[in-house]
């Protein structure tokens, strides 16, 4: 079968640094993959070498079994990515943010569409029709979230996609990436929150300064990874 | 194509929504709105009153009374600039040249101005003209509200959510620069309306095309280079710095390095010493109004000779008269000569400068409006020409006058004596020598070629633009 995403001996460099270090991983459809790590650990680079956005120096990134570089439009079409603390346009409403980057990408989506994505990431009703210049980071975060679940695409990169929410919010975003999944779309989010990603993902790939440092699965039955196991093989790497 | 007017669509309402932008955009169409009217207004009373003098001055010039025909001579005559319809746009050189010229006989007079009323009435804003604000503050308004226009992709962290759609960086280029050159277009409505009204007053639809084609080049220039700078640099303070710098530059210093530059490369000789070496050269060619100078002794031969007579009263024509043909004929030459040698250095000089629209847009788009315009000093320098052929065609048939109508003997003796001082004066029906005068701009093909110079260099500057921005737009990574 064809990975949907896969690093091969993946190097990236970065204003002369060498930010990631022969990473390889790859993921099947409908899994939910996490890259954990703290600070410059490498992890937004993953996803925006997978993007295209970044060159490998070294090694090379799949989408849908295609090498990114000469593939790059296919690739993106294949993608919806939700950068970090994405703020979308502040002069917008969320439902104008929406239609405007969905037309971007060619998804013709309806209001009522529209209206169920915002609902499942639980944006109150009366905000939507605001310019996103009035939102908290939560909600904006929220609006994100819709945008990359809107596009009709089989893969979702999210970064620090639960950044800003509030714990009702999290349990709503988790709700909603398990629901996406079980759709078939496979998703890669990358965090430094230990909990969340244990309790979201299939699988978590632990990344420090640019290596896999480690890698836990799910266990069969479980509904969700040992996040003591995982924090402490972060506070460990962290420490080191 | 979609998605490119849907990036213009969207960066249009991006500025509509924003109260600063609104503000500005308002301001400067407000601005560009009065200045073209004021200008419009300014130029058409100049128009008119200029219309009026020189009809004035030819009823004075014909109302004159029966008199010696050398007398009309240096009576003298006025002629008038009037100016050409596109001046409501573009006055040019209306300002600093003069616009009338009291036209005598043996000499060249400079055209000096009309009067100085327009000035005192507007107290001294009659220099802001459409024209200038068009070259220099519209491209600060276009700084002033696109000069983050990618920037603020990146910092507002859109950029790469606008890639991850499918967004190619020609497509956010081309989606950009529509939205900009939008605002272009709304900006020029003042300067088309005002080229319609020119057309109206019998300005050359190509001519009036013509401007609106130049300024919508040189302000997508602009376009192009803001387009550039921000494509190509990471913070906004950046690329407004950058930009006001080239501003600066570009509509102060480079203009102002081009004059100093022209004069230096060039030098005129001072006006002074030209008159002097010019009045040793007149010496030369002998005073008209004293026969027996050395100079016309052997035009006396000749005459003697040609007609078979001993003595000048013999002759069938008037000796004084004969005199005053040829020394007239033989100074203007002299003064014709001094004139072209001016003019031509003058017009080196006004190429030289323009060669800097290499350097600077508006040194470029200056040139080009003052020469569709017909308001450019090739333009005056026709004025000029025209005038002394006004002048040197009444002189001269006043001169024939003489020649033919006025007995020599009585010439002579006309302040000896009353009888023939009276038969010296003659019927007024001959001042009729005196052409009509009206200034009319080149023709919109000449001032089309004129101007193809600057088209040239804002075309090359729009291009390399374009193209620098492409790839620069190409490039860009959140």
């Amino acid at each position: 079968m064809i990975s949907m995403l896969a690093a091969q001996s993946l190097s990236v460099r970065r204003s002369g640094q060498e930010v990631l270090k022969d990473v390889s991983f790859s993921i099947e459809q409908g899994e939910i993959h996490a890259l954990l790590g703290g600070n410059g650990a490498g992890k937004s680079t993953t996803l925006l070498t997978f993007l295209g956005f970044l060159k490998p120096a070294s090694g090379s990134v799949h989408v849908q079994g295609r090498d990114v570089n000469g593939n790059l439009g296919a690739a993106r079409q294949a993608i919806a990515y939700l950068p970090e603390a994405a703020t979308l346009y502040g002069h917008l409403s969320a439902y104008e943010n929406l239609h405007y980057f969905l037309s971007l990408a060619g998804t013709e989506t309806g209001r009522e569409a529209l209206d169920d994505a915002l609902d499942r990431v639980a944006l109150q009703p009366d905000a939507r029709n605001m310019r996103m210049e009035t939102y908290s980071k939560g909600m904006r975060q929220k609006v994100a979230i819709a945008l990359a679940s809107l596009r009709d695409t089989p893969i979702l990169l999210l970064d620090e996609p639960t950044s800003g929410l509030d714990p009702v919010a999290i349990d709503e975003f988790n709700r909603l990436a398990r629901d996406l999944a079980e759709a078939g779309r496979t998703i890669l989010l990358v965090t430094h929150d230990v909990y969340g990603a244990c309790h979201v993902a299939d699988r978590i790939d632990l990344l420090q300064n640019g290596v896999l440092v480690g890698a836990f699965d799910r266990p069969e039955g479980m509904d969700r990874i040992d996040t003591e196991a995982v924090h402490a093989a972060f506070a460990q790497h962290a420490g080191a | 194509m979609s998605r490119v007017l849907s990036i213009a669509r969207e960066e249009s309402r991006l500025w509509l929504r924003s109260r600063l932008a609104l503000v500005t955009l308002v301001i400067f169409a407000v601005l560009l709105a009065a200045v073209s009217i004021a200008t419009s207004l300014r130029m058409s009373e100049e128009y008119h009153h200029r219309s009026e003098q020189q009809a004035l001055a030819e009823e004075t010039f014909l109302s004159q009374p029966d008199r010696h025909p050398h007398r009309m001579v240096h009576y003298g005559h006025y002629v008038f600039r009037t100016p050409p319809p596109l001046a409501m746009i573009d006055p040019g050189v209306d300002a600093v040249t003069g616009q009338s010229i009291f036209l005598e006989g043996h000499k060249q007079n400079s055209a000096v101005f009309a009067d100085a009323r327009a000035g005192a009435e507007l107290g001294g804003f009659q220099g802001l003209t459409a024209a200038l604000v068009y070259q220099l503050f519209v491209p600060l308004l276009l700084i002033a509200i696109g000069h983050g226009v990618f920037i603020r992709e990146r910092e507002e962290n859109t950029l790469a959510p606008l890639l991850a759609q499918g967004v190619t960086g020609n497509e956010l280029y081309a989606g950009k620069w529509i939205a900009l050159a939008g605002v272009t277009l709304a900006l020029l409505l003042p300067l088309a309306i005002v080229s319609a009204a020119a057309v109206v007053r019998g300005e050359a639809l190509l001519a009036s095309f013509g401007v609106i084609s130049l300024y919508a080049l040189y302000l997508f220039v602009w376009c192009g280079l803001i387009l550039l700078v921000s494509a190509l640099v990471r913070s906004r303070a950046l690329s407004l710095g950058i930009l006001a710098l080239f501003w600066l530059a570009s509509a102060l210093i480079v203009p102002r390095i081009a004059v100093e530059s022209a004069s230096s490369a060039m030098p005129a000789p001072g006006k002074i010493e030209t008159d002097l070496r010019m009045q040793a050269d007149l010496r030369e060619v002998g005073d008209g109004h004293f026969p027996g100078a050395p100079q016309f002794q052997q035009l006396r031969a000749n005459l003697l000779i040609q007609y078979d007579v001993e003595r000048v009263e013999d002759l069938p024509v008037n000796f004084r008269g004969v005199v005053s043909e040829v020394a007239e004929a033989d100074l203007t030459e002299v003064m014709n000569r001094y004139a072209e040698e001016r003019m031509a250095l003058e017009a080196r000089q006004a190429r030289f400068a323009e060669n800097f629209g290499w350097l600077s847009p508006v040194a470029a788009v200056s040139a080009g409006s003052r020469a569709l315009s017909g308001t450019d000093l090739a333009a005056h320098h026709r004025f000029l020409r025209e005038a002394e052929e006004v002048r040197i065609d009444y002189v001269q048939g006043l001169n024939r006058v003489h020649v033919e109508q006025l007995d020599y003997t009585d010439d002579i003796n006309r302040s000896l004596n009353e009888e023939a001082n009276r038969r010296t004066r003659m019927s007024a029906e001959n001042w009729n020598v005196l052409n009509e005068f009206s200034f009319q701009p080149a023709a919109a093909g000449e001032r089309l070629t004129q101007a193809g110079a600057p088209l040239g260099m804002l075309s090359a500057w729009l291009l390399l633009l374009t193209a620098g921005g492409i790839r620069a737009a190409r490039r860009m990574q959140p």
